[in-house]
């Protein structure tokens, strides 16, 4: 990228891990071991949201507007007037969908409920997001299974290099409902994880980092999605990836030089492992470490970014965390700290019907810490 | 910010809408100003106020186990494709964005409902497109395309929303060739939604008329074909008009209401003159957001003025003839203005009996109107403050 | 209805429609003021009023026209316990 996005402030709002980007680089360094509550606090939520913002944001939205507000904290960044906003979701607010439709099929028109409506367009966590922290560029909401986080992240880091805009908030949510969990277990990927929550990220040219004293706590050094071609919901067999090729030519990197990986591996094993196989023929199999998050918090649009958080830790650090899948005898599921050279590594995505995102992730840029 | 890169261009037309399949039975209704709203037949409506929208007469084609909106966004992809003159090898490598808001949404209404009067009826197909997204597979799969994928969400905004991010790819030299549209099917939720928030007329709509009550909601797609300009000119492409700009702001001020000031929209277009290098008078038509209700029209007309000046732009809305169509509305509506500067026609206003003092302009009442056109804009201003304008020219 | 009923009455769609917390609407007298921007008010906005405006329909049987400006009942939830008592006891 001529002027690669830096990222500046990171917000998590997930079942085991509420916090700024130091409360996740502390969570990384210690990491937990993998364990099955996957769903977010509602105590802790209630504590980020204000009793009339609460009254009036669904569930889905609340968890990105906190996540949203940790990470401006975090990046120190109070003129959000010139941001962006770009949100990637799996399910949106179908919750509030359900509710809406069970109102009207409860007690006919005066069932429904004015309020809720809005809630039934995708694009309402952005909405309710961009007014209360009063980002008035672009807002975008990007919905598409799986690589959520990672795609929004990819288009903003975009948007920012190409000057389109100063400062983008970017990032993914999805909640947690049992009625779509079902109907998109039926659609492939009944094994998943699943998880719910948000993680947003701050990025930002370097000039305009420095320029207001705020420090990048890494950068996106290239940033690819393509297609392969598959039946929706369907695991492909092509494993000739155009995405994970096109972000390191971005990043001026030999694909010998990307040796660990945050995948996004997430109990759905025919997708699992048509991933695998996209990797194992980019980059070289033998020298290549990989790893999910999603043992630890569970597969949501959050989980995409959070692992592009993740990816600026491991690039400083050294250190790749694997989470163990468990089911073995032992039922081991500590999570390992796998030593990999310090540098800049990859995260990738793919969706059943075949998005596909890589971003190659560094470290803060220089000799900025 | 002035616009860096490529310059991009039009090359294929395609849509569905409530006037039929084909661009050209949509430019023969709207530039005779025949209004499409009438009695809904797809649905239930008993109970409710309002029970008119601008339906996609029958014939839509394609496999009935595939979503209406599934449908409609096929038939107007490959329309476009087609029209743009595009092989496999080229499809190949284009980029998609799809605006989408309802999905599938129709036929997951029909199993719920079904399920929840205790009626047990089999998910299948119906719930394959649950998901908005569920377009951008479809295309992706049936037409060949392996390029960048999106399907962009901005409430009824996301047609043109997608043409802009579309843009973004040619212009920055991702791809040469982007297909890009919005496509919807009426659907339950939407109905009683309106309905419930009492913005719908009912009867069919009459924006910027001083009696108007609300809109009329609508169905439709339509995709274009956007190509970096000399990758189009070295294959002979035809090319329609150059999309020269464009501005994506938001409000940030309400869930439903605009901005009282129209600020947002007012710097969307003005973002959209700033990436074209244009000035306000090189703009001779405006095809408005316009739905037809109180606030909306009141507000759209502030901004354009504070643009534009007073009558300094024709203005008129598609939405009197089609309705809302939602996703499909973004992009169905710059296909009107696209059309508007090939035949130097600007399309009605319908319905406009009453001017309103508070929209001073030439609203192009019932009849379309000869005019020369070098550039003009599409708006789109969408629920949650999601502000989009458009700016195409004549190619050159 | 007596006034405190169909102030309890509304409390209660305050809860049920409105996502208002009990603990909030509990401090609710009858000179609260309803709209956004008023010192002391609940905060309501015009999507609030649209959905209360529904959940009054339906729960008192009234019946409340497109055209008419009702802003002024809408003032507290005096003049809106008013407004329902008066509209509920016509024909």
């Amino acid at each position: 990228m001529l002027r690669p996005a830096v990222v500046t402030g990171v917000g998590v709002v997930s079942a085991r891990l509420v916090g700024d980007g130091q409360a996740l680089r502390r969570f990384l360094a210690a990491p937990p071991a993998a364990s099955p509550r996957h769903v977010v606090d509602g105590a802790v939520l209630a504590g980020l949201i204000d009793g009339a913002e609460a009254r009036r944001t669904s569930r889905v939205s609340q968890l990105a507007l906190a996540a949203t507000r940790l990470a401006l904290a975090d990046a120190r960044l109070d003129d959000t007037g010139a941001a962006g906003f770009i949100l990637g979701t799996e399910h949106g607010d179908l919750h509030s969908t359900i509710e809406f439709a069970d109102g009207y099929l409860r007690t006919g028109p005066t069932g429904l409920s004015p309020l809720l409506f809005p809630n039934t367009v995708m694009n309402t966590m952005a909405a309710a997001t961009t007014i209360a922290v009063q980002a008035r560029q672009l807002a975008l909401t990007l919905n598409v299974r799986t690589v959520g986080g990672e795609l929004a992240i990819a288009r903003a880091a975009r948007a920012v290099a190409s000057g389109r805009v100063e400062v983008a908030l970017a990032g993914g949510v999805d909640q947690h409902d049992p009625l779509v969990a079902e109907i998109l277990g039926e659609l492939g990927a009944g094994s998943e994880v699943r998880g719910e929550g948000a993680t947003l990220l701050v990025l930002e040219s370097l000039d305009h980092a420095c320029a207001r004293g705020a420090s990048p706590a890494g950068e996106i050094l290239g940033a690819a999605w393509r297609g392969l071609r598959t039946r929706p919901h369907g695991v492909g067999r092509r494993v000739e990836s155009t995405a994970i090729a096109a972000a390191l030519e971005e990043a001026g990197l030999e694909s010998g030089a990307v040796t660990w990986v945050y995948t996004s591996a997430s109990g759905d094993r025919a997708r699992d492992a048509w991933e695998e196989a996209l990797l194992g023929r980019a980059l070289d199999p033998q020298r290549l470490a990989l790893a999910s998050l999603a043992p630890l918090l569970g597969q949501h649009a959050g989980l995409g970014a959070l692992r592009v958080a993740a990816a600026m830790w491991t690039a400083a650090s050294g250190l790749l965390v694997q989470p163990a899948w468990g089911g073995g005898a032992a039922d081991d599921r500590t999570t390992a700290l796998v030593p990999v050279a310090p540098g800049p590594g990859l995260v990738h995505g793919v969706a059943r019907g075949g998005t596909h995102v890589a971003l190659v992730v560094g470290g803060p840029p220089g000799d900025v810490q | 910010m002035t616009r860096r890169g490529r310059r991009v261009v039009v090359t294929g037309l395609g849509a569905v809408s409530p006037f039929g399949a084909g661009v050209k039975a949509f430019w023969q209704g709207i530039s005779a100003g025949v209004c499409a709203i009438r009695p809904i037949t797809l649905i239930e409506t008993d109970g409710f106020r309002a029970r008119v929208a601008a339906e996609v007469p029958d014939g839509i084609g394609g496999s009935t186990r595939r979503s209406r909106a599934d449908r409609l966004a096929l038939t107007a992809a490959r329309a476009a494709l087609d029209d743009a003159g595009l092989g496999p090898a080229e499809r190949r490598d284009a980029g998609l964005v799809v605006g989408a808001v309802g999905g599938g949404m129709l036929e997951v209404e029909g199993w719920y409902w079904a399920r929840q009067r205790g009626r047990s009826v089999a998910g299948g197909g119906a719930l394959r497109a649950i998901l908005p997204a569920s377009h951008a597979d479809m295309l992706a799969w049936r037409l060949g395309l392996d390029g960048p994928r999106e399907t962009v969400v901005a409430a009824c905004s996301s047609g043109a929303a997608s043409l802009a991010l579309a843009a973004e790819l040619v212009a920055d030299g991702v791809v040469t060739t982007a297909v890009a549209g919005g496509a919807d099917a009426l659907t339950r939720v939407c109905f009683m939604g309106f309905n419930a928030l009492k913005l719908l007329d009912p009867a069919p709509c009459r924006p910027f008329d001083r009696e108007r009550r609300g809109m009329s909601i609508g169905e439709g797609a339509a995709f274009l074909v956007l190509e970096d300009r000399e990758t189009a000119r070295a294959r002979g492409a035809v090319i329609y008009a150059e999309l020269a700009g464009y501005g994506m702001t938001t409000d940030a001020f309400h869930v439903t209401s605009p901005h009282p000031g129209g600020d947002g929209m007012v710097r969307a277009m003005r973002a959209a003159l700033e990436t074209a290098g244009a000035v306000p008078a090189d703009v001779a038509y405006v095809n408005a957001h316009g739905t037809g209700t109180p606030h909306n029209d009141r507000i759209e007309a502030q901004a354009l003025r504070t643009v534009f000046g007073e009558g300094g732009v024709l203005v008129s809305s598609t939405k009197s003839m089609i309705g809302h169509t939602m996703a499909a509305a973004g992009s169905l509506e710059a296909l009107a203005t696209v059309l508007a500067l090939i035949h130097d026609v600007v399309p009605p206003t319908v319905h406009l009996d009453t001017p309103d003092p508070e929209v001073p302009f030439d609203c192009v009442p019932g009849v379309a109107r000869v005019a020369t056109l070098s550039a003009a804009i599409s708006n789109s201003f969408g629920f949650g403050g999601q502000n989009v304008t458009l700016l195409f020219r004549r190619p050159c | 209805m007596e006034p405190k009923e169909v102030m309890d009455e509304l409390t209660v769609l305050l809860v049920t429609r409105l996502k208002f917390e009990p603990a909030r609407v509990a401090a609710v007298a009858f000179d609260t003021p309803l709209p956004k921007g008023v010192d002391g008010s609940l905060g309501l906005d015009s999507l609030d009023f649209i959905e209360l405006g529904i959940a009054i329909e339906e729960r008192f049987g009234i019946v409340m026209d497109e055209s008419e400006d009702l802003t002024e009942h809408f003032a507290s939830v005096d003049t809106l316990c008013r407004f329902i008592d008066e509209r509920a006891a016509r024909p």
